[in-house]
């Protein structure tokens, strides 16, 4: 049976191969063969994909130890969510799951109208040419239908931290957010060579780039609310090479979506959009690189395989050399003369782009610069988390500025004062606010307090501008998608400045009885019970919060005991609140009669979240309006 | 000048003097918050290197774990050749354990002692942090492939 279904599965795989290769040719402008139209071809890859998808899911179901991926990758006892997520909690599946996402790109592209032949003709083979090179990788380096001799009884098991409901659909919304780029870079390379780099070109780009932009911000965001609650450290955000990785390819991203709208808009800005799009799909296959290759250390880290690593290497490389080759052949010939005003809405989007690339190096050279000397030196060392905040913070303040500007200002000349005069109540008002809480929380941090002031400046300014009445007091349909962003952009800003300044952490070591203070609350130690699930075991501990002597919540923080590997997690209690979380983790007892606990205090963690919805929300929005409302009055 | 240029030269100049202004803050704060990593010997062998934030890893010396207080703990941390005693006011990972991989951070004090101030969490009982195997490489105690 096994063998059947390895003899399937390597057959639909390079059928896939066979398909991508004549979709590919395509890229040629002969007539002399006959090939099948690239909706057929895009539906074989598309099927023979996803058939391939299904029977590992299938496999990792019926928990087939044959397979040498099952094997290593799940056990019988697991339960069911988690031998279906299995699937893709490793190397080989996450790239067959990066694999079917491409097609599916592929395929949707393919059906899209309105588009002239050639042009989706050259998008597709581009796209097909990487489809290949994917799908050869899978097959003949990490083949996850690898067969084994033994008849292993039951299998190794998967990474208990893995084992969580968040994880399961984390790598996969990442993933289209990674790969929806794939399609924005074949749409710049397909646009450089037909020449035609214009305002229709943008308009083509636009709902691929903010979809796979809306994906990538809600994979990094789960990915850092999983860290939230699961790794136990009380952050949301550690500045690890991993995270950094993801953060990397949306920052690029981030100034790409605007520079198409003002592609879209005023025909200007070609070379750089395509600059942008190339910079951010190498960076998304850097992030896939950095992380699968082996040379970071964490849990996203599958294989330490060189060869799987050099693979990818090799593959930026070629695409890097060949997409800059034929930008710098053609890129005189997609430019057009035109001139944006100096005050203008297009500056303060260029501004922001200059510093949108500057957090981007930023990011960069920390993340790389231990790597390096790494590889270099033979010296290891890391960059501390401290050099990330003060770097960056200076810039976000002029960041929110031009936020806040520059979607007032004109495409031509404005003149700024009358603007600012304009503004002026909105200005007072975020003045006053700012004042009153550095005074309240006795805040005296000019950074912060400049943050805390433009991110209210942008929020009012996003709010008031997407209730907008025309002369005959009927609400006119605004700018909803970036408004919603923006103002979602600014109030994370504010969560981000306002949990750094106002958490707080206690440790105690308790005792059953123990009564332990943590600000106004008091949490009595009520007692501690062993449990045993169904994967794990745990030690679950029980405390009574109260307030002014009445019980608000009961926290039970645990620790597991997984066996299949054996591990041990701990698990946070958490209590949402909406201006603040209040956090309980424990530790294996140091002795028998008291417990390690830890407190915190997380203000203002759901408001965090609620912004980066926002932001999530706004970008399906822009990406579902098919033509843009950027200028509409 | 036509305004077209001037504009041009304008965004150009701008540019210029924020990539520059970028690029200085950029590098003098990767200086300052650069954290090296040591091994006990290595560290033996640099006293210059006293009163710098710093990891050290290697093994936790069997029976050196002591606490002196519910959350003050003092052990040594060995890769085989040389050791350093450690004092570290916290709650330990679920998987400290002696005998077992650690890296703490922390700083390196004139009297030879490491005050920690974090112990990085592992969740593996079998992982080893590659710095930690290679300083075991080093001192030839590594047992591993």
């Amino acid at each position: 049976m096994s063998l059947y279904i390895f003899y399937i599965s390597n057959f639909l795989l390079l059928l896939c191969l066979t398909a991508s290769l004549m979709q590919s040719s395509k890229i040629l402008n002969n007539k002399i063969f006959t090939r099948p139209s690239i909706i057929v071809l895009a539906s074989v890859q598309l099927i023979s994909i996803l058939l391939s998808f299904l029977i590992l899911i299938y496999l990792f179901l019926i928990s087939d130890f044959n397979f040498d991926l099952v094997y290593f990758n799940s056990h019988s006892e697991k339960p069911l969510i988690y031998k279906f997520s299995g699937v893709w909690g490793n190397h080989e599946g996450s790239m067959l799951l990066w694999i079917l996402i491409l097609v599916l790109f592929n395929f949707l592209f393919a059906l899209s109208k309105r588009i002239t032949e050639r042009f989706k003709d050259i998008t597709v083979a581009v796209q097909s040419i990487m489809i290949f090179g994917f799908v050869a990788f899978l097959f003949f380096l990490s083949n996850p239908f690898a067969l084994n001799q033994n008849n292993f009884f039951d299998g190794i098991g998967l990474n208990p931290i893995l084992q969580d409901p968040l994880l399961a659909i984390h790598p996969p919304v990442l993933y289209v957010g990674y790969v929806g780029f794939s399609l924005v870079f074949s749409l710049a390379i397909a646009g450089l060579i037909t020449k035609e780099v214009n305002q229709q070109w943008a308009s083509i780009v636009k709902p691929w780039v903010f979809s796979a932009w809306a994906f990538l911000t809600a994979g990094i965001a789960l990915g850092s609310f999983w860290a939230y609650y699961e790794l136990g450290w009380g952050g949301y955000w550690f500045w690890d090479p991993v995270e950094n990785a993801s953060l990397m390819p949306w920052i690029a991203a981030t100034a790409l979506i605007h520079c198409v709208l003002i592609l879209q808009k005023r025909n200007v800005m070609q070379s750089w959009t395509i600059i942008l799009a190339i910079l951010t799909f190498s960076l998304s296959l850097v992030g896939t690189f950095l992380v699968r290759s082996g040379i970071l250390n964490s849990v996203h880290t599958f294989a330490s395989d060189p060869g799987r690593g050099l693979f990818i290497l090799v593959f930026i490389f070629f695409i890097l050399v060949f997409s800059f080759s034929l930008f710098a052949y053609n890129s005189e010939k997609i430019n057009k003369i035109s001139s944006m005003g100096l005050i203008s809405r297009g500056t303060g989007i260029q501004v922001n782009n200059w510093l949108l690339i500057t957090i981007l190096t930023i990011v960069f050279l920390g993340t790389m610069y231990p790597l390096a000397t790494d590889l270099l030196l033979n010296k290891s060392l890391t960059v501390g988390p401290k050099y990330y905040s003060t770097t960056i913070a200076p810039i976000i303040i002029l960041f929110l500025f031009f936020m806040f500007i520059s979607p007032r200002l004109g495409w031509t000349d404005t003149k700024l004062y009358k603007i600012i005069i304009q503004l002026r109540y909105l200005i007072i008002t975020s003045l006053t606010i700012t004042l009153i809480i550095s005074l309240y929380f006795e805040l005296f941090n000019l950074t912060e307090i400049l943050i805390i002031f433009f991110s209210l400046l942008l929020i009012i300014s996003s709010m008031t501008a997407s209730i907008n009445f025309n002369k005959k007091n009927i609400l006119v349909r605004t700018n909803l998608g970036q408004n919603l962003a923006h103002a979602g952009f600014g109030i994370l800003m504010m969560a981000v400045v306002s949990n750094a300044v106002y958490s707080e952490e206690r440790i105690y070591n308790a005792k059953v009885g123990d009564n332990l203070q943590l600000q106004k609350y008091i949490f009595s130690f009520d007692k501690i019970e062993q449990v045993e699930e169904s994967n794990y075991n745990s030690l679950k501990a029980y405390f009574l919060m109260k307030k002014d002597g009445k019980l608000i919540d009961t926290f039970t923080p645990e620790i597991r005991f997984y066996s299949n590997p054996p591990t041990i997690t701990s698990e946070a209690s958490i209590l949402h609140k909406f201006f603040s979380d209040i956090y309980l983790v424990m530790n294996v007892p140091q002795d028998q009669q008291s417990i390690s606990v830890r407190m915190h205090i997380k203000p203002f963690m759901t408001i965090l979240w609620l912004g980066t919805l926002m932001i999530i929300f706004g970008g399906i929005i822009s990406a579902s309006i098919r033509i843009g409302r950027f200028d509409e009055k | 000048m036509t305004s077209l240029v001037k504009s041009r030269l304008i965004k150009f100049l701008l540019s210029l003097i924020i990539v520059l202004i970028a690029v200085l803050i950029i590098i003098f704060n990767l200086r300052d918050n650069i954290i090296y990593f040591y091994g006990p010997t290595e560290l033996l062998k640099n006293p210059d290197k006293q009163g710098q934030i710093m990891r050290l890893g290697g093994l936790v010396s069997v029976d050196s774990v002591q606490n002196e207080t519910d959350s003050i703990f003092y052990f040594s941390i060995t890769d085989g050749d040389n050791e350093i005693e450690v004092k570290y006011e916290g709650i330990l990972p679920n998987l400290f354990a002696e005998d077992k991989g650690v890296v703490v951070e922390g700083v390196y004090m004139n009297d030879g002692r490491f005050i920690a101030n974090k112990v990085l969490a592992k969740h593996d009982e079998n992982y080893m942090p590659p710095e930690v195997i290679e300083t075991l490489k080093k001192s030839g105690k590594w047992q591993g492939e």
